[in-house]
């Protein structure tokens, strides 16, 4: 019997070493997967324990801080208005986006740049801290675009065209993120949707303002120079499509430039037609529509039809940024950012520094060009025409008493309603130091609605 | 050896009273408890396996940290139990000294087992699915935990009569040589009743325990494998048409081959168990600072305090603690064993076996379990798990262990 006995023994030992194998195959090999599995809210648990990293606007006002509640740290937002909804929320519940969700490791202290300082904190058993990010989004300049915004549905993006840094960024209807746990479900239902941010991912038809990009490609191409002479006599007829002006003017002999300044649809239509679809989308793409933005944020891309797919009417259509041409504010400004930085665009970015609790800066973001769609005698020849349209054309509305401000209107003509206003600005149009892009859902005219705020950005940027 | 036990004691006494410095007193009490118990274990049965008790008390008195750790208040309770416990040890090593009287009696206490059951079955309520309670009073009563000591002294007791007549074949049924059928009846008998207990009881683990520990039983007893493979396949054709059957069984197994199906629902459980496991990694998120209670109060794995205190423990205290405890389990079967195998009688022998492997088995069930080894099967982990019939029944088998250690030692010195 004793034999058996010590059967029955290593048969213990046999099913005890699956038990360790099992928990080790657990803890460790699998332990990865399971923390980060969708089902685990440990995860979120356990960031919710660390003091969330703080962010700070450039001019150091505090726009995210941290409430604690027992053992958890709860997010705040002293500046609601401001921040909302760019830089997203944080939330126990419903998990997390904007900016808390682009840098969550940072924010969390989970990043590589903090091994460092985590390992540091171990040691001097201090609690782990988030490492604060250091936004280029200036508080004052952000105040005046949300101020002049005010409650209309729309957009408002500022540039520095010099770097990509972003100045300003906002869009409406926004709402609290410190009381997104007590409102989600209202947020949800709104049909004006206020968790979305239309500044980064709304999709508009950009009208007029996509003149810039099809006179761009004409001049780049020289299909057309500023003197190049056309002839408006009513409607042209393209491909069966009648491309009519503005309140049906009729503008007679011009040239390009004043085409430009005027805001000419038909002009425009036969420049596009002239310069064909496959020419109109490459320009788009090297301008960086529909194409990934090079940040962590995100956000939706616009698009340029299909070239093969396009009849003479869609590419006279496109020619003044109606059709199925659709753009995000962000794409806009970054556009009008190409032309005013000499051709190239440089990629946006809205954290200048990443920095831990001590203050040491752990990652600085150096400015760097993105694309370059268009030479500098191009981008040069634009200015100039820009510059006309504030001072003489349809955008006069925008402009600043000492200062040459270069811009452009768009009103973009939609199903229902009245149509999205749009402006895209930058100044002073020889040393440009800031860019904006305003857009204003079923706002009305471009030149009458969405200047005035490109207006009071450009001026409280310029101070 | 005294000294090391006692050490151990203090070791772990002093653990619990450096954790929670709140309930000093706790750590001396149990520190004290469990010398006193020590020295009346030395006194009543001197040659007993000096390890077995400290051991013991190690497991316990992790349990009740843990327990206090998730809720206060039934670490409280527990300690009450520890101590009821405690006093059920002492008694049952000062009435049975002479142990191997109890298998005299083996019928009675076969029928006592039986009995046991037969009133969960009639009298049971359903907790979590499996009808293993009857209340006694105010006090909630789980008889399976106790009928398991009546079983395995009856089993040995019996098994010690009849295992010659049991291994010499008398006929032959389909080549296979079997012996007189009425000496298999009985085994027969509780075979069926296994089968009994899951229908009626809707209780996976106490069967598969009965039966597993019987299997061991059976198989040390005769030498025999194919007993072992006979009732191997006999237990899983009846679990088969189980599975069919009952649906409660099914899904223990579904849950256990894909609890991903459904993590929010029926595979909550075991998904939240490997949360945990794997949250605590290497060395676990210390004392304290683990997962294990939601907002409002309520631990985020049902059943945590008894069935997946384990889960608790590996969040907590990591691989490095989780394998401790593991090897604290085994160490403990090696003792019980060795009493076996040093035995000179064949009913000591017997008795140190069953009760051995009925521990091991029933440990192994809720470890593996937890871990998504094995199917889950609601079972106590011996010692640590909160409850007071689980713990008090443990404290009868290590006391009979305890006896039955002696009785082997003392015939080793004549």
């Amino acid at each position: 019997m004793q034999r058996q006995v010590r059967h029955l023994w290593w048969l213990f030992v046999i099913m005890f070493a699956a038990l360790v194998g099992q928990l080790t195959y657990l803890q460790v090999w699998a332990a990865p997967g399971l923390r980060t599995h969708a089902n685990n809210t440990r995860a979120v648990e356990q960031e919710m324990r660390v003091e969330r990293g703080l962010v700070v606007s450039s001019d150091g006002v505090l726009l995210a801080a941290n409430r604690r509640e027992g053992a958890y740290y709860f997010r705040e937002y002293p500046e609601a208005a401001l921040v909302s909804p760019w830089l997203g929320y944080s939330s126990l519940r419903y998990g997390r986006a904007g900016v808390e969700r682009a840098y969550n490791l940072e924010l969390a202290g989970e990043s590589d740049l903090l091994t460092v300082r985590n390992y540091l904190d171990i040691i001097m058993d201090r609690p782990r801290r988030g490492a604060d990010l250091l936004l280029t989004l200036d508080s004052r300049l952000q105040r005046v675009a949300v101020q002049a915004l005010g409650d209309r549905t729309g957009a408002v993006v500022a540039l520095d065209p010099k770097t990509g840094a972003v100045l300003a960024l906002t869009s409406s209807p926004r709402y609290d993120p410190g009381r997104l746990d007590d409102t989600w479900d209202d947020l949800i239902a709104d049909e004006s949707r206020p968790l979305v941010d239309r500044a980064l991912t709304g999709r508009y038809p950009p009208g007029s303002v996509f003149k810039l990009v099809v006179a761009a490609a004409a001049l780049e191409e020289g299909a057309v120079e500023p003197g190049t002479m056309f002839d408006d006599d009513g409607p042209w007829l393209a491909g069966g499509f009648r491309v009519r002006n503005y309140a049906d003017h009729v503008y007679g002999e011009h040239d390009f430039a004043q085409a430009m300044t005027k805001s000419v649809n038909t002009t425009f239509a036969k420049v596009a037609v002239g310069l064909g679809a496959d020419t109109l989308a490459r320009y788009s793409t090297a301008f960086g529509m529909s194409e990934e933005l090079p940040w962590r944020l995100g956000g939706g891309t616009g698009r340029f039809p299909d070239p093969d797919a396009m009849d003479t009417a869609h590419v006279a259509q496109a020619g003044f940024g109606q059709g199925e041409v659709l753009v995000t504010p962000l794409e806009m400004a970054l556009i009008t950012a190409g032309i005013a930085n000499g051709g190239r665009i440089m990629a946006p970015y809205v954290v200048a520094e990443v920095r831990d609790y001590r203050q040491t800066v752990l990652e600085r973001t150096e400015p760097r060009v993105w694309r370059t769609p268009i030479s500098a005698a191009t981008a040069a020849t634009l200015r100039d025409m820009m510059v006309a349209v504030v001072k003489e054309g349809t955008g006069t509305a925008a402009a600043l008493p000492g200062v040459s401000v270069a811009g452009k209107t768009g009103t973009a003509e939609v199903g229902e309603g009245s149509p999205h206003a749009w402006f895209v600005a930058f100044a002073p149009a020889e040393d440009p130091q800031i860019v904006v892009a305003v857009v204003i859902e079923n706002g009305g005219t471009g030149g009458s609605v969405a200047a005035p705020v490109a207006r009071a950005v450009l001026e409280a940027g310029l101070r | 050896m005294v000294l090391t036990s006692v050490g151990f004691a203090i070791v772990w006494a002093r653990q619990v009273e450096r954790l929670e410095p709140a309930s000093l007193a706790v750590g001396a009490v149990f520190l004290g408890l469990f010398g006193l118990v020590h020295l009346f274990r030395r006194l009543v049965v001197p040659h007993a396996d000096p390890y077995l008790l400290p051991i013991t008390a190690l497991l316990s008195s992790l349990g009740i940290l843990m327990i206090y750790r998730i809720d206060p208040r039934l670490a409280r309770l527990q300690t009450i139990w520890l101590v009821v416990g405690l006093a059920f040890f002492v008694f049952v090593l000062a009435v049975f000294r002479r142990y191997r009287r109890l298998a005299d009696y083996k019928y009675l206490i076969g029928l006592g087992g039986i009995a046991l059951l037969v009133l969960t079955m009639v009298a049971g309520r359903e907790v979590y699915g499996a009808r293993l309670w009857i209340r006694l009073g105010p006090v909630g009563f789980q008889p399976p935990e106790f009928a398991k000591l009546f079983l395995v002294v009856f089993f040995a007791a019996y098994l010690d009569d009849v295992r010659e007549l049991l291994t010499v074949s008398t006929r032959r049924f389909l080549g296979i040589a079997l012996p007189p059928l009425r000496y298999l009846a009985p085994l027969l008998t509780l075979w069926g009743l296994g089968l009994l207990l899951m229908i009626f009881l809707k209780d996976l683990g106490t069967s598969l325990l009965f039966f597993c520990t019987l299997l061991a039983l059976m198989y040390v007893a005769t030498g025999r494998l194919l007993y072992v493979v006979v009732g191997l396949s006999l237990f899983a054709g009846g679990a088969v048409v189980l599975y069919h059957l009952f649906p409660h069984v099914q899904l223990r197994v579904d849950i256990w081959l894909d609890p991903w199906q459904d993590p929010l629902g029926r595979g909550y459980q075991v998904v939240q168990s490997l949360f945990a496991f794997a949250g605590g990694g290497l060395f676990g998120r210390g004392l304290g600072a683990g997962y294990l209670l939601s907002a409002s109060g309520n631990t985020i794995i049902p059943a945590l305090e008894t069935d997946f205190i384990f889960s608790a423990i590996g969040e907590e205290l990591g691989l490095v603690g989780a394998v401790a405890i593991i090897l604290l389990y085994l160490v403990f079967v090696q003792r019980g064993l060795r009493i076996a195998v040093r035995a000179r009688d064949d009913f000591t022998r017997l008795l140190a076996t069953g009760l051995t492997a009925a521990f091991g088995l029933q440990a192994f069930l809720i470890l593996g379990g937890v871990t998504k080894l094995i199917p889950l099967t609601g079972i106590t982990l011996p010692f640590m798990s909160y409850g007071g019939s689980s713990i008090v029944a443990n404290f009868g088998l290590l006391a009979l262990l305890l006896l039955a250690s002696d009785g082997a030692a003392r015939e080793e010195e004549i």
